[in-house]
């Protein structure tokens, strides 16, 4: 923890690489509206973190916030080592972003646009300009569009061109916010292969999406967001073991399976489709065991596969109280 | 450091500086300075000191002049805002001079030099000769004159010694220039609407820069005419000479149908009117007669564009009023009153109307 | 740790876009903006119409007093090197100021809405650097549209109108040198004073996404202070509104001229643009892109 928080260290050699992101403590409250709190969030190095949460969860202000376009509130952002707002000139450069959709002047063709994104990037020098412009347009299948005006752009072509843009210069870190928004599956599945070459280039990047399919395919870790706080936050292996395990009961008596159960303290609620049962104090086997010494009738026992989606409905449903209460179950250690 | 606080004391520094130069602009130069200290003068020896000028120095001057008589004026310039020039001025120190006035979209210049006067009007490009005349006496009553507040303002101390305390009140600044205020207060059993003449007194070229006309129960001038900038030094002789620009339509001053004011015709009008005048000093009346037909008929006006009847354009500002006179229209400002009866009488001063009643009734 | 990362920062160097490279782009996009070109082309052909306009109205009553046209206009007649002049204070009361103001408002609110103000400081482009080159951007396109009225205006009169030399509105005749001096002084006054409405504007465009808003504060900026001025009992008021300097343009066909108002508006437009870059400034700094 000590070797983490100082990012003075890893110069000397420690082990420890700091990581490309992170905020402690952060607020931002817009006009008496809490956007985001308490948000302690951390990207480490090399990882492909996927951001989920609803909308209106805070996610684009959290990101706004570790880009430095928006001052918090209160708290501290630390992006790529230096201290947001005010460090932005030297961590900005390293940075790609496709933040809020894509943002062109729909007048100017995509090369046009494109050659203005590049006429502010520090990291290029004017004559590496139009070979950049090129290969970022390659590279994201719009070389044929490249003459045609922005503002005659599908909106999938609109946010290759974003993706264009944020692949600019290499980046030792990549923020893509809601990046397959508007694409067609192939275009979702070439944002997909993007992301994996990042990732195996050692590049670090932050996706925030709704496609929970999307995260669980290209992500190394979760974070999730709901109401503007951060519900989760981890390793994706680490959360998905946390969600299966759960153990769904088929029978018909069910208030004498949940009565059976609990006289051997473990924890049971009924559900539609039968029992459900916590696994985290106990086994599959177990479970069996005490149903059938109690008489209920079994007709099936199925470990429940919850998969990223049934863990992000979970962690975010507004019903809240009952399951806050599932989540303390719910999550592994090191995540709470 | 943070940068919000940054921002706003940016932003408040500058705002702050900008506002600040705003109302220095804003401000006449010298206008919180304490009046110039001068050697003192008696009255009687700044007036000689004035009067024995009897030539304009080589200067070069803006001229503002500004009105509040609570009547528009036909003819006289729109008053200008605080400190707008409104004719630039220049003499050469030996008799010759140019005038330049600002009548809004145009423009007029006079060059006077070697007894050759040229009216210049840019409104419709036309040049007026006016050759061997003095135009000291040609251009009397002209808006012209005005812009001359040094000729101006001697005319009124001779002619105002008499019937006035004259006293020297202190010492101001005009135009930046160290001068005597000179204040001409009518004698109290003068019947006047007017409270105070001061004319300010350039206190080294004993030069009048500035002539303010108070009336009663007012605390700015009525009428003021002064300099804005002046400068005494030789000026370019170039100002001096005026060619007629290629295209211009020039005209000999003699046949005077070119200038929008019909000179002649109004002189002649003017002889026909059999003016008068009733008692003297600030309470002067003048009395006149004009035919009372003229009401109902048109007069070429200032501009050339007549049309309205002189009588319709009186009812415009004036209050009919009926007295031993009969009946007639009283025109009230600030300065002064005129009644012109039904009948075809006149009677103007810087009075009360009841002083105008009284001097028709002498007759 | 703290100190540490300062000391970070201090240390390394920062590695920025060149500033030219950036004005440059700027301009670029300015210029290729179709409602740009169009509304620069616009302004080029005014003082084109008002040549032609007054040649008809000249030759179609040359015979009369003259008095057919008012003003200016009557002195632009066969003087054609005041037609650029009268161009120019003509498009003074609408078209110039509605064109400063329109830049603006494509420079911040503009870009704002179309979400490219962000992809600049993500570039990073700093917030200061980024409201100069703005600031450059729309100053040098106003002084283009300018220069481009003057000479379009100059053409046009030399041909339509002819005329030898420039003829003051005092009455004397100058040389075409000093014909030319009163043009590029106009332009430069003019471009003073447009430059003063727009940095006004861009402090507004700092505030908000919608560039229309812009246009319609400075424009009603102009309107108040008009009506402002033609209030006699608020003339106190008036060495403090902006259009005031602007009623004095028209000073440079006098000849000699008046420094004094000439030099009072430029003053004047530089505390407007003093007032309105810093507030822009303050506002980019804090502002959330």
């Amino acid at each position: 923890m000590t070797a983490e928080s100082e990012p003075g260290t890893v110069a000397v050699g420690a082990a420890t690489v700091p990581p490309a992101a992170r905020t402690r403590g952060l607020r931002k409250v817009y006009r008496g509206t809490v956007a985001v709190d308490h948000v302690d969030l951390e990207v480490p190095a090399g990882a492909v973190m996927g951001m989920l949460g609803p909308n209106g969860s805070g996610k684009t202000t959290t990101i706004r916030m570790l880009l430095g376009l928006v001052t918090p509130t209160s708290g501290e952002v630390e992006l790529l080592g230096h201290k947001m707002p005010d460090g932005a000139a030297h961590a900005l450069p390293g940075v790609g972003a496709l933040v809020e959709g894509p943002g062109f002047s729909p007048f100017l063709s995509g090369r046009d646009n494109l050659l203005r994104v590049a006429a502010a990037e520090p990291l290029l020098t004017s004559a590496e300009i139009p070979n950049a412009v090129g290969e970022a347009l390659e590279r994201v299948g719009l070389a044929h569009a490249a003459g045609r005006r922005f503002r005659a752009y599908s909106l999938g072509m609109k946010q290759r061109l974003g993706l264009a843009s944020a692949l600019l210069v290499p980046r030792r870190f990549v923020v893509l916010d809601e990046p397959t928004n508007g694409l067609d599956p192939a275009g979702t599945r070439e944002v997909r292969s993007v992301i994996a070459d990042l990732h195996a280039a050692g590049t670090t990047v932050l996706v925030s999406s709704h496609l929970l399919s999307e995260v669980e395919a290209t992500c190394t870790h979760v974070a999730v967001l709901n109401q503007g706080l951060v519900v989760a936050q981890g390793e994706l292996s680490a959360l998905l073991e946390a969600g299966t395990a759960n153990l769904l009961v088929t029978t018909p008596e069910v208030t004498l399976a949940v009565d059976a159960l609990r006289e051997d303290r473990v924890a049971a609620r009924p559900v539609p489709e039968g029992v459900l049962v916590d696994l985290t104090a106990t086994t599959a086997p177990d479970v069996v065991a005490s149903l059938v010494r109690a008489g209920v009738p079994v007709h099936e026992v199925r470990r429940q596969r919850t998969g990223l989606e049934d863990l992000f409905a979970r962690l975010t449903e507004d019903t809240a109280v009952a399951d806050l209460a599932d989540l303390e179950t719910l999550l592994p250690e090191d995540a709470r | 450091m943070n940068r919000k606080k940054t921002a706003l004391s940016v932003a408040a520094a500058g705002t702050a500086t900008g506002v600040v130069g705003l109302v220095l602009i804003a401000s006449p130069a010298g206008a919180n300075e304490p009046p110039p200290a001068l050697p003192g003068i008696s009255a009687e020896a700044l007036v000689e000191s004035v009067l024995s000028k009897d030539h304009i120095p080589a200067l070069s001057g803006a001229v503002e002049f500004q009105q509040n008589i609570g009547l528009p004026i036909p003819g006289l310039p729109a008053s200008s805002a605080e400190g707008d020039a409104i004719a630039h001025v220049y003499a050469n120190g030996d008799g010759a001079g140019r005038i330049s006035i600002d009548q809004g979209q145009s423009e007029r210049t006079v060059v006077h030099n070697n007894g050759t006067t040229w009216v210049w009007n840019s409104a419709n490009r036309s040049v007026t000769k006016y050759a061997n005349t003095d135009s000291d006496t040609e251009d009397k009553g002209t808006p012209e004159q005005l812009a001359d507040p040094a000729g101006t303002a001697r005319e009124v101390v001779g002619l105002m010694q008499r019937d006035s305390t004259l006293t020297v009140d202190g010492t101001a600044r005009v135009a930046g220039r160290p001068v005597y205020q000179l204040v001409l207060t009518p004698k109290p059993t003068e019947r006047t609407l007017l409270r105070e003449i001061r004319v300010s007194v350039d206190s080294e070229t004993r030069l009048p820069l500035r002539l303010d006309v108070l009336a009663n129960g007012q605390a700015d001038p009525a009428v003021r005419v002064g300099f804005t900038e002046f400068k005494p030094g030789p000026q370019d002789p170039a100002l001096f000479t005026f060619t007629p620009p290629a295209g211009a339509k020039v005209t000999d001053g003699k046949d005077a149908k070119t200038h929008g004011f019909d000179e002649k015709n109004v002189e002649s009008l003017l002889g026909g009117l059999d003016f008068k005048t009733v008692g003297e000093g600030w309470d002067t009346v003048l009395t006149g007669k004009f035919p009372a037909q003229l009401l109902s008929q048109g007069l070429p006006t200032g501009n050339g564009r007549g049309g309205e009847t002189p009588g319709a354009l009186i009812k415009q500002f004036a209050k009919e009023v009926t007295g031993p006179f009969g009946t007639g229209y009283a025109i009230s400002t600030h300065v002064g009153t005129a009644l012109i009866t039904t009948d075809g009488r006149i009677a103007v001063g810087a009075v009360p109307q009841q002083v105008l009643v009284d001097a028709l009734g002498q007759k | 740790m703290t100190a540490m990362t300062v000391g970070a920062e201090v240390g390394a160097p920062v590695r920025r876009a060149p500033l030219l490279r950036l004005f440059r782009s700027e301009l670029r996009m300015i210029l290729r903006r179709p409602r740009n070109i169009i509304g620069i082309g616009l302004l080029g052909l005014v003082p084109v119409v008002a040549g032609i306009g007054i040649s008809i109205a000249a030759s179609g009553s040359s015979s009369s007093d003259g008095d057919s046209v008012d003003g200016l206009a009557a002195l632009v007649d066969g003087n054609g090197m005041l037609l650029p002049i009268f161009a120019l204070v003509l498009a003074l009361n609408m078209l110039l100021p509605l064109t400063g103001a329109m830049l603006a408002a494509d420079a911040l609110a503009g870009e704002s809405a179309h979400g490219t103000l962000r992809g600049l400081l993500l570039a990073p482009v700093g917030r200061g650097r980024l409201l100069a080159v703005k600031a450059m951007g729309v100053a040098t396109v106003v002084l283009l549209s300018i220069v481009l009225m003057a000479v379009t205006g100059l053409v046009t009169g030399l041909l339509l109108l002819g005329g030898d030399g420039m003829l003051s509105s005092s009455g004397t005749q100058l040389p075409f040198v000093d014909g030319l001096g009163r043009i590029g002084l106009t332009i430069v006054l003019l471009t003073v004073q447009i430059w003063a409405l727009a940095a006004v504007a861009l402090a507004v465009s700092a505030y908000t996404e919608h560039p229309l808003i812009v246009i319609v504060c400075s424009l009603g900026l102009l309107i108040v202070s008009g009506v402002l001025s033609a209030i006699p009992a608020l003339d106190w008021l008036d060495p403090v509104l902006i259009i005031s300097s602007w009623e004095s343009i028209g000073e440079v066909v006098r000849d000699p001229l008046d420094w004094a108002p000439l030099g009072e508006g430029v003053l004047r437009a530089v505390c407007y643009m003093v007032i309105g870059i810093s507030i822009a400034y303050g506002r980019m700094l804090s502002r959330d892109g």
